[in-house]
């Protein structure tokens, strides 16, 4: 096979999009559109303790209502199609549109959300079929802001759920953190079709 | 957001639409961003037009990457051609979409015709 169907998913922010700018050798197709339930920032605490600082976790002003497409060439004339989906649940209708098909999955979970293990919970519960046949990583975003829960929890969670994954913490920003854990991912891909 | 008064000036709207083209069996305004602002059926909950309001703005923005790809200009409207009826998509402005439907399949002319009029007295609505 000479393509390779990768899809970004995940929640509301955590990176999809940004991941996909970052390595996409093609300008990116993009759906982005202002919200118009664009409101307060979100606060979270960055330590245990009541006297930690605040940062602010969620401000967004942008979000993605159809999908995000990239390509990346790789060795051999191979090519990488990179396809982003809508993180809010009321665009659910495009996960399965865009999943179809795919050889591989990432579930983005932002570390800075307010709940990111509620994140990875909904969206492997969501794509469970997928992910118990074919081949999914998880990447971890805004470790830098808030380093807890640790990848240790997220490796935890998932084997309560009965599943293996690869764990990456990931800058969405740098394109060479991006590669890395999609580099991974394609390995798995080959390493089945081979 | 919209005012309360041009939320209900929009839905007198659609209910005009409906009473105008007795085709039309539906029509649903909805952000770009997939919220529903106002909606209109002619016989209750036949259809879950929140759904079918929110995929129209993934449809419509995904109309207008793609004229925008093809430097096209901007997208007027999306149609949707089916076995039993006919859907429109279009904007009423850069922060809204009007999707309309009937399920008389013969009435394509009529469904873009009474929409569009619709559409751009919504445009002046929601200008004021």
């Amino acid at each position: 096979m000479n393509e390779h169907k990768v899809v970004f998913t995940g929640s509301l922010g955590a990176g999809k999009t940004t991941a996909i700018a970052s390595i996409s050798e093609i300008p990116v197709i993009n759906t982005d559109i202002q919200t118009s339930d664009f409101t307060k920032p979100v606060m979270r605490q960055i330590g245990a303790h009541s006297s930690t600082p605040s940062i602010e976790v969620a401000n967004r002003s942008m979000t993605t209502v159809a999908m995000d497409y990239g390509e990346v060439n790789l060795e051999l004339g191979k090519k990488l199609r990179l396809y982003g989906t809508p993180g809010q649940q009321r665009f659910d209708y495009m996960w399965k549109v865009l999943i179809h098909g795919a050889q591989g999955l990432v579930i983005f979970v932002d570390n800075a959300g307010t709940d990111p293990i509620g994140d990875l919970a909904r969206y492997t519960d969501i794509f469970r079929e997928y992910i118990l046949t074919t081949h999914t990583v998880v990447a971890v975003t805004r470790m830098d802001l808030v380093p807890r829960p640790s990848i240790q929890v997220y490796h935890n969670y998932l084997h309560q759920l009965g599943i293996q994954l690869p764990v990456f913490s990931v800058d969405a920003r740098s394109s060479e953190s991006v590669a890395n854990m999609v580099g991974h991912l394609v390995e798995m891909i080959n390493g089945e079709s081979c | 957001m919209l005012s309360e008064t041009a939320t209900e000036q929009l839905k007198q709207q659609l209910e005009s639409l409906l009473d105008r083209c007795q085709p039309i069996c539906a029509a649903v305004v909805v952000t770009v961003d997939g919220y529903t602002c106002a909606m209109k059926q002619r016989t209750t909950d036949q259809y879950s037009l929140e759904r079918v309001a929110t995929m129209g703005s993934t449809l419509m923005s995904l109309g207008d990457t793609m004229t925008a790809e093809l430097k096209m200009g901007s997208c007027e409207n999306i149609i949707s051609e089916n076995q039993h009826g006919i859907i429109a998509f279009m904007h009423i402005n850069h922060n809204l979409v009007l999707v309309s439907l009937t399920t008389e399949t013969n009435s394509l002319g009529m469904l873009l015709s009474h929409s569009r009029k619709c559409a751009e007295n919504m445009a002046k609505t929601v200008a004021v």
